[in-house]
C-alpha cells in the first residue's frame, strides 16, 4: 500500500487542479478502490461505471479534503464504496445523494476520540468482530463490504426484517464498545 | 431516554449511516443533524475510519485502461490537442498564485460547525439570471474580510463549473474562483479586492470544471449582480 503521506500530499495537489498528481494518484490508488467497487457492483461493466464517477468526484472535490490525522484512504474508499451503493440502489434516488458524506467528512476539528481511532488497525477491528456471534459479525462485514441493505441482509440470513434491525444495531453497539475499549 | 440512550442510539445510528442501511427518510434527517452536531460527525467519522480497514481484505484489481481514459475525457475534454494542455499548465500555475490573494475554502471546512451566511453583512449582492434560473446570493463580512457566497437557486452543468467574478468598473473581471458544487463558499478577499467592493459588481460564468484557464471568462456569462450596502 502507498504511503500514507504521499496519497495525502497528491490530494492536496488534486485539489489544486494538478493533473500530473491526479494522475498519480489514480495509479497509485484505483486498482485497490476497482476491488473494493467490484464487491458492491452487481458487474463488471457498472464496476468500471462507478470507478469513473468515484475518481471525478474525487477530483471535484479534493479541496474538502483536508489532512486532519485520518488516513486519505478510508476517504477515497468511502467515496468509491457510497458511490457504487448509489449505483446499485439508484432506482427512485438522485445519483449524488452520497455525497454528504464528503462534506461531513471534512470537519477539521476531530476531538480526541476520533484521533485515537486513525491508529485503530484491521487486527483490532477482527479482534472486535470475532467477539460477536459469528453470523452477526458476517452482517456487518457483508452490509459493509457488499454494501447489503437491511431487507438483503435480512433474505441473506433468513430473519425477519426487524430481527435483523435489532440485530445489527446491537452488533454495532458491541463493536464499538469494543473498539473504544 | 437517558443521556445514555440517546448516546447509544447516535453511536448505532452513525454506524448505520456510514453502512448505509439507512430509510431515505431516516438519512436525510441523520444529515441534517449530521451539518450542526459536532459529536455526531465525530461519530460518523469514526465508523467510516473503522470500517474501511475491512478493505484491508480486498484484494486490489487494475481497472482497463478505458476507465482512466473515460475519466479524463469527462474531466478534461476541453482541450484537443497537448499543446493547449501546455499552456494550460501555465496559465494553470498562474491561478494558484493568484490563487494566495484569494483563496476559496470549499465546504464545511472553515469552522466547527461549518461556515454560515454572515447574520450582519457589510455589503450584499444577488447574481441572478435574467430567467432567474439561477439565483446566488453573496454577502461580506467585513470584520472577516470575507466574501460568502451561496446558491438559492440553479447550479453548474454537468461537468461544468459556476466562476465568481469581481468587475470594478471598466476593468477586467477578476476571478475570485470557483463555487463549491454544494453549500456555501468562502472567499478571502485581498485588501484591494475589499477596497473596490462597494459598487462593483459580481458575476458567474459557466466554465470548465477547475475554472477558466485562461484568467479571464471562457464560457457564457450566467449571472450578474451589483454589490450593494444592505
Amino acid at each position: 500500500m502507498s504511503d500514507v503521506k504521499d496519497i495525502e500530499d497528491l490530494i492536496a495537489r488534486v485539489a489544486l487542479q494538478d493533473r500530473a498528481a491526479f494522475s498519480d494518484l489514480y495509479s497509485r490508488t484505483s486498482a485497490k478502490l476497482f476491488g473494493v467497487v467490484l464487491r458492491v457492483s452487481n458487474n463488471r461493466a457498472e464496476a468500471e461505471d462507478v470507478l469513473q464517477d468515484a475518481f471525478v468526484k474525487v477530483w471535484r472535490n479534493a479541496g474538502k479534503y483536508q489532512a486532519n490525522g485520518f488516513s486519505p484512504m478510508t476517504w477515497l474508499i468511502t467515496i468509491a464504496r457510497n458511490t457504487a451503493i448509489d449505483a446499485k440502489r439508484r432506482k427512485g434516488r438522485s445519483p449524488n445523494d452520497g455525497d454528504a458524506i464528503l462534506d461531513q467528512m471534512a470537519d477539521p476539528t476531530p476531538g480526541p476520540e476520533a484521533q485515537t481511532i486513525a491508529a485503530s488497525d484491521r487486527a483490532q477491528l477482527g479482534a472486535c468482530l470475532d467477539e460477536l456471534e459469528q453470523a452477526r459479525a458476517e452482517a456487518v462485514t457483508r452490509a459493509y463490504l457488499h454494501g447489503d441493505s437491511y431487507a438483503e441482509l435480512a433474505d441473506h440470513f433468513d430473519v425477519p426484517l426487524n430481527t435483523m434491525r435489532t440485530w445489527l444495531r446491537r452488533s454495532l453497539l458491541k463493536l464499538k464498545d469494543c473498539l473504544t475499549r | 431516554m437517558s443521556e445514555t440512550d440517546n448516546h447509544n442510539d447516535d453511536r448505532a445510528l452513525a454506524g448505520e449511516y456510514v453502512l448505509g442501511l439507512m430509510s431515505e427518510e431516516d438519512r436525510a434527517t441523520f444529515e441534517h443533524r449530521l451539518k450542526v452536531e459536532h459529536d455526531l460527525r465525530a461519530l460518523t467519522r469514526e465508523w467510516s475510519e473503522n470500517l474501511a480497514r475491512l478493505t484491508e481484505d480486498v484484494d486490489p484489481v487494475t481497472p482497463p485502461p478505458r476507465v482512466l481514459k473515460g475519466i479524463e475525457t469527462r474531466l478534461f475534454d476541453d482541450e484537443p490537442t497537448s499543446l493547449s494542455r501546455m499552456f494550460r499548465n501555465w496559465f494553470g500555475s498562474g491561478i494558484v498564485v493568484a490563487g494566495l490573494a484569494a483563496y476559496v475554502i470549499f465546504g464545511t471546512d472553515l469552522l466547527e460547525r461549518g461556515p454560515q451566511m454572515p447574520t450582519e453583512p457589510a455589503l450584499v449582492a444577488e447574481i441572478a439570471a435574467e430567467d432567474r434560473s439561477l439565483v446566488v446570493q453573496a454577502a461580506f463580512d467585513a470584520e472577516a474580510g470575507q466574501l460568502f457566497v451561496q446558491a438559492e437557486q440553479g447550479g453548474a452543468r454537468d461537468g461544468r463549473a459556476l466562476e465568481l467574478w469581481l468587475i470594478e468598473g471598466g476593468n477586467a473581471p477578476v476571478s475570485l474562483g470557483v463555487l463549491s458544487e454544494d453549500g456555501l463558499t468562502v472567499v478571502a478577499l485581498s485588501d484591494e479586492q475589499r477596497r473596490v467592493l462597494p459598487g462593483a459588481v459580481l458575476a458567474i460564468s459557466d466554465e470548465p470544471t477547475g475554472g477558466s484557464t485562461t484568467g479571464a471568462p471562457t464560457g457564457d456569462v450566467l449571472g450578474v449582480g451589483e454589490i450593494t450596502n444592505v
